[in-house]
């Protein structure tokens, strides 16, 4: 812990030395190559490394860094306390179903921590205390410590070393002067002496941790707002790498959702850039969702879109998570028998994905418009505009099958060339209907035309039109254009 | 060759064998093609549902709209994709077809490799009725890769092509030829899980465009009769 508030795991590893009171407390992987190890001095750090990155040792930081584990667990269990030395204990007594059993959730809770940048110690047992001996143990030795009978955790107990329990340890040395090293042979010392030698802590934590007293805690309460940072070790240049300290927050938010029963419809990435001779203003990643979640799946997906089509123009180094709106979690309806084609929100969402990555300009609905101009009747505005059924009905011109309109039209008309006074476009276009005459909008863009169905000699039809009113000269030979093509 | 009468016929011991002189049984879902000439000639008896077919086109604008209109409007109850065509749809005229605006999404991308990946997201969502793609190239493997993602769900999908990669070898199971033909449009089967096909088959799809109009060097069908009295008038 006091390691990793400074370079997280997923960071590269530069050599850190977090140091106390002038002496190592803790080494990364990198340093403990080159030599260092815990308790030496300032000077012998550096003579073995002299890159080494020396750091003193910041509790602040780490009070905080547990505050974001604790808020990102909240997924799993409403119940999360805080416990010295820096423990979370989590009550999943009601959980395990919901996450298919222990093993499952042990190996979620592990994977979660992971993307966090922690790398922590994890045990389960029947008792809270029992568990915090079994975690305070297997952070020294590595392994897991998983009990679920009462039984065995008594034996597990009574293996470890007694000076585990904070209230023992000033007492290190009495306790191994009367042969006494483990837990267990603590518990069979007569209790008024124990009581009377090394106060009443000791007793009751021993109490606690064999399931003989009930115990209390103090949950952890989500605050009403949502606002997490982050501070970057690097100085991240392109947008894509910022993914894994982004997913953090997202992971924050997910259990700050979960524990206020929330669904969020936007949220704010705040890029903060590095002070240079001018303060830049943060870049600012806006994310605003259709349909409300609180998973962080699909907003990862969406987010890193977005960041790769950033661009960055100073490099980053804080990253700040912000939730503008949120609402009511809205337990999903699950239907007995599923469409097979997913539901309007699978649309939704996947039309949120397209927007992420191609930009709303590029994926569009229809929204046809009553004119008789064909360019301007053909309107496509973004997909994530709200039309309503009614307005989008009433827009609907009547006689659509009445006049005969191209699927493809050409978004600038193609001046045709003349060939024995026909239109030509590869082939000699021969004319298959009588004409339609369009002559609409003296208000902006007038239109005079008249337009034809023709066939080429290929067999193709196309949809052309002949300019009436050719400028001032009226006996001009008439002008043809290509306007469309019947698909 | 003699087939002996104990050996039960090849057809009938797995869905997925069959004669060459056979049409195939589809394992996918079909949907009709509501062209009962074409639906008699294809595997199953329609455009099956989660595969890439493959449609390749002699040029832009010959009725290859036209010709997937039963299925399309079949399919437009959810939406209806198109996806980096040629030229900006007409809304109204797909309206026309029976393609209602409220399902249609037009989507454009200006890299090839964003449109293979626009594709994919639609066909693994599967919450869309059909998917239009046009590609003018497309590299075998992101063909396999797309065949493979539509093999996830339900939808349509559709892949308009020129036709110069008809030689091209392509995972689609379906693969289709359309040249513009005098009121319609000559199709080339390419592919298919059955025999071999050399003649094109022709489909009508022209005149329902065209008889709105009375055409003007059409033959008059009822010769004039009289330039008199009618004859109902003369007693």
């Amino acid at each position: 812990m006091p390691i990793e508030v400074f370079c997280p795991n997923w960071s590269s590893d530069a050599g850190t030395v977090v140091l106390e009171q002038e002496r190592v407390l803790a080494v990364s992987p990198l340093a403990r190559a080159a030599g260092v190890q815990v308790g030496m001095r300032r000077g012998g750090v550096l003579m073995l490394m002299p890159d080494a990155r020396l750091v003193e040792r910041d509790v602040l930081r780490e009070a905080e860094a547990l505050h974001a584990v604790a808020m990102a667990l909240l997924q799993y269990t409403p119940l999360v306390a805080q416990a010295e030395e820096s423990i979370l204990l989590l009550d999943i007594g009601a959980s395990l179903r919901l996450f298919g059993g222990i093993r499952a959730l042990c190996h979620q809770v592990r994977a979660d921590l992971r993307t966090l940048g922690f790398s922590a110690a994890l045990s389960c047992a029947p008792t809270a205390r029992g568990a915090w001996l079994l975690a305070r143990n297997n952070g020294h030795r590595g392994g897991h410590g998983r009990v679920v009978k009462m039984a065995s955790l008594v034996r597990r107990l009574d293996r470890l070393p007694g000076t585990l329990a904070p209230p023992a340890r000033p007492f290190a040395a009495w306790f191994e002067g009367l042969g006494c090293f483990s837990l267990g042979d603590m518990r069979r010392l007569p209790r008024p002496g124990l009581q009377r030698r090394c106060g009443r802590a000791l007793l009751d934590m021993l109490d606690a941790a064999y399931g003989m007293t009930a115990e209390l805690f103090q949950w952890l309460e989500a605050p009403t707002s949502f606002h997490a940072k982050l501070e970057l070790f690097d100085r991240v240049e392109h947008a894509d790498a910022l993914l894994y300290a982004a997913q953090r927050l997202l992971l924050q938010l997910t259990g700050w959702l979960c524990a206020r029963q929330l669904a969020v419809l936007r949220i704010t990435f705040y890029l903060e850039h590095e002070r240079g001779k001018v303060a830049r203003a943060p870049t600012l990643v806006d994310i605003a969702l259709a349909e409300a979640t609180w998973r962080d799946e699909h907003l990862v997906r969406l987010l890193k879109e977005r960041l790769a089509k950033l661009e960055l123009d100073a490099p980053v180094i804080g990253l700040a998570l912000e939730a503008l709106q949120v609402q009511p979690m809205a337990p999903p309806s699950e239907s007995l028998f599923p469409e097979p084609g997913g539901s309007e929100e699978d649309c939704v969402r996947m039309f949120e994905l397209l927007v992420a990555r191609l930009g709303p300009e590029n994926v569009l609905q229809a929204v046809p418009y009553p004119d008789y101009r064909p360019d301007l009747a053909n309107i496509w505005v973004p997909v994530q505009q709200a039309i309503r059924p009614s307005v989008r009905a009433a827009q609907m011109p009547d006689a659509i099958h009445t006049f005969p309109r191209p699927e493809w039209l050409l978004a600038k008309p193609i001046a045709l060339l003349m060939r024995d006074h026909r239109p030509f476009y590869g082939s000699p276009l021969k004319m298959a209907t009588n004409a339609e005459r369009i002559e609409a909008g003296w208000w902006n863009q007038m239109q005079t035309r008249d337009y034809f169905i023709a066939q080429g000699q290929d067999h193709a039809l196309y949809w052309v039109y002949r300019e009436r009113i050719v400028g001032s000269h009226l006996d001009r030979d008439p002008r043809w254009f290509l306007h469309g093509l019947f698909a | 060759m003699i087939v002996p009468q104990n050996h039960p016929a090849p057809e009938s011991l797995h869905p997925s064998l069959w004669r060459a002189s056979q049409l195939a049984h589809s394992s996918a879902r079909c949907v009709d093609t509501g062209h009962p000439t074409l639906s008699s000639q294809l595997p199953g008896g329609g455009w099956p549902t989660g595969t890439l077919i493959d449609l390749l086109l002699q040029q832009t604008g010959i009725g290859e709209l036209r010709l997937l209109r039963p299925a399309l409007a079949a399919a437009a109850s959810r939406r209806i994709v198109l996806l980096q065509p040629p030229h900006a749809p007409q809304a109204l005229a797909l309206a026309a077809l029976g393609l209602p605006p409220s399902q249609l999404v037009w989507i454009r991308s200006t890299r090839s490799a964003d449109t293979l990946w626009a594709a994919e997201q639609v066909l693994r969502s599967g919450s869309c009725g059909a998917l239009l793609l046009w590609q003018n190239h497309a590299r075998s493997e992101s063909l396999r890769r797309l065949h493979l993602a539509a093999q996830c769900g339900e939808t349509l999908f559709f892949m308009l092509r020129p036709l110069s990669s008809a030689q091209d070898a392509s995972p689609a199971p379906l693969r289709l030829s359309l040249r513009p033909a005098a009121g319609g449009v000559n199709i080339g089967f390419v592919k298919r899980r059955g025999p071999q096909r050399d003649a094109p088959l022709f489909l009508p799809l022209n005149h329902s465009l065209l008889q709105r109009h009375a055409s003007l060097d059409r033959p008059l069908s009822v010769p004039v009769a009289h330039r008199g009295l009618l004859p109902e008038l003369v007693q």
